[in-house]
């Protein structure tokens, strides 16, 4: 059965076979690719990214810019590319129509056929996705860190990623992901995007947009799934680490506040470039390609500082809504109040003077001060578990610290290919 | 007009809650979220500034709750410390003095 993807168009991962493999990288350029890249090779190789097929053309990046679309016309809000330095380009003789193999830490790991080399004018294109130019915005900060020249062309894997543990589990690419859901017999599937360890704000968040997402749907068999997507790319110091990002998530299910019958939680490899709404329609894409229905989306979806307001990515994904085939699920507050002594919802509950609301920022000062904060707020199993990553996989600590990056055993190595 | 002033939450557990008692400063806790205890350490606006300056893993949440928040934990047990040690909780400035 075919499994079809954003844009209408067939997903097909994009990997040789390993015995095809070491014959077709044989004496190819080879040309080190940095973690983002890596992580968006396995993103095209595997459907995350359909219907690209390889990194984008000059025609594809203006039309991404100007008009929120490829060239035919598929919505897609944020230019995915290669880069190069013009040195690296005369050095290694690259040109139109050549091959070269893309290595990750020095191993085999995709080929690239180089159909076009352009310039582009990257304060315009920060303008054009970001709605702004200024450096401090790290979407900006990464475009204007790219080398200078773009290389297109398809992308195909030669070597599959190895997940390192305590990931393995978590990787499950598009198809492998639809085929799961057909087996637990969802028809309905809500994403939650999360880069964090969950409280119980977001633990309410998933439980409101399973029930939004359930509405008239039968309920003799469960039906309907969450599944967290956690996204996994650069780390800033200060961010709860990965390891204890998956597990916590990954624990709510295995302590009984979901259950396998309703919650799920995955990885997604990329690098956030907190483009606010045009990073929504980008989320609501990739996990189209991963086979969910609805998406959840709060305030400020993958917003940073002041540059969005809290509902410009509802906004921008009305506006292509007939175009996407994932219904949006648009998420209040969820907060503590006293008078009700439970957590509720700020579109119900009327004590406005009593509301404590979440703050991530304080909830993170709690986890760091070691001090154990009661089970409305965080639940006993994941608080934890969060020390336990702190000791086993954060050098002493939950967040991220300089030694975590430099000591922390990548999420996937590639492995040397197969002769 | 008085001057803004930002708190610096404490987290207070059971041992932390006896040696406030012990420097008569119980009364100073405040329930935050869901019956957490909290005591609060002020700080001026020259003052918040010096400390997201000296402690850079430390942010000022300007969206929820206007507090600094994520210093270090030995930084906090720091302040914690002088604040028993003063039976106060205006010690910040003499806190950055001595850092």
């Amino acid at each position: 059965m075919a499994e079809i993807g954003h844009g209408g168009k067939e997903i097909r991962e994009r990997i040789l076979a390993p015995e095809e493999a070491a014959a077709k990288v044989r004496g190819l350029p080879r040309i080190p690719v940095r973690s983002q890249i890596a992580n968006e090779i396995i993103d095209i190789a595997y459907g995350w990214f359909c219907p690209l097929e390889g990194f984008m053309g000059q025609e594809d990046v203006e039309a991404v810019c100007s008009r929120m679309r490829l060239k035919d016309g598929t919505v897609w809000s944020i230019p995915i590319l290669f880069d190069l330095s013009q040195e690296e380009v005369a050095e290694h003789g690259i040109k139109v129509g050549d091959s070269l193999c893309l290595t990750y830490h020095d191993q085999p790991m995709a080929i690239l056929e180089v159909e076009e080399i352009f310039t582009y004018d990257k304060g315009a294109m920060c303008q054009a996705i970001y709605g702004t130019t200024e450096e401090k915005h790290p979407g900006c900060a990464r475009t204007y860190g790219y080398k200078d020249v773009f290389l297109a062309g398809p992308v195909t894997l030669v070597n599959r990623p190895v997940i390192n543990p305590p990931f393995e589990p978590y990787f499950i690419p598009p198809l492998e992901m639809r085929k799961r859901f057909r087996e637990k017999g969802w028809q309905r599937i809500v994403a939650h995007q999360t880069r964090n360890v969950p409280h119980t704000g977001h633990e309410w968040l998933m439980k409101g947009a399973w029930l939004q997402t359930y509405a008239e749907l039968p309920i003799e068999k469960p039906l309907v799934g969450v599944l967290v997507n956690a996204i996994i790319g650069e780390k800033r110091k200060g961010d709860y680490i990965d390891e204890a990002i998956i597990l916590t998530q990954d624990e709510l299910k295995k302590a009984g506040y979901f259950g396998d019958h309703n919650h799920m939680t995955s990885l997604t490899f990329w690098d956030m470039r907190y483009a606010g709404p045009k990073e929504a329609v980008f989320h609501a894409i990739l996990r189209t390609n991963l086979g969910l229905t609805h998406h959840m989306f709060g305030r400020d979806h993958a917003g940073v500082g002041t540059y969005y307001g809290p509902y410009d990515a509802h906004r921008l994904l009305a506006t292509v809504q007939d175009e996407l085939s994932i219904t949006p699920v648009y998420s209040m507050n969820w907060l503590y109040c006293p008078h009700c002594g439970e957590i509720t919802s700020e579109g119900l509950c009327n004590h406005r003077d009593e509301w404590q609301k979440f703050s991530g920022t304080v909830i993170r000062s709690i986890v760091q001060d070691g001090v154990k904060p009661p089970r409305l707020i965080f639940r006993p199993e994941v608080f934890e578990l969060v020390l336990e990553c702190a000791e086993k996989y954060g050098f002493g600590s939950p967040f991220v610290t300089d030694e975590y990056l430099a000591k922390r055993t990548p999420v996937f190595t590639i492995p040397p290919l197969q002769a | 007009m008085t001057e803004e002033r930002y708190p610096i939450n404490i987290w207070v557990n059971e041992e932390r809650y006896e040696k406030l008692k012990a420097a008569g400063l119980a009364d100073l806790c405040e329930e935050m979220l869901a019956g957490m205890k909290v005591i609060r350490v002020y700080a001026d606006e020259a003052q918040k500034n010096e400390i997201l300056r000296r402690f850079p893993t430390a942010k000022f949440d300007s969206a929820t709750t206007k507090s600094i928040e994520l210093l270090p934990r030995e930084v906090k047990d720091r302040i914690f410390h002088k604040v028993v040690e003063k039976k106060s909780v205006e010690i910040l400035g003499e806190f950055l003095e001595e850092d």
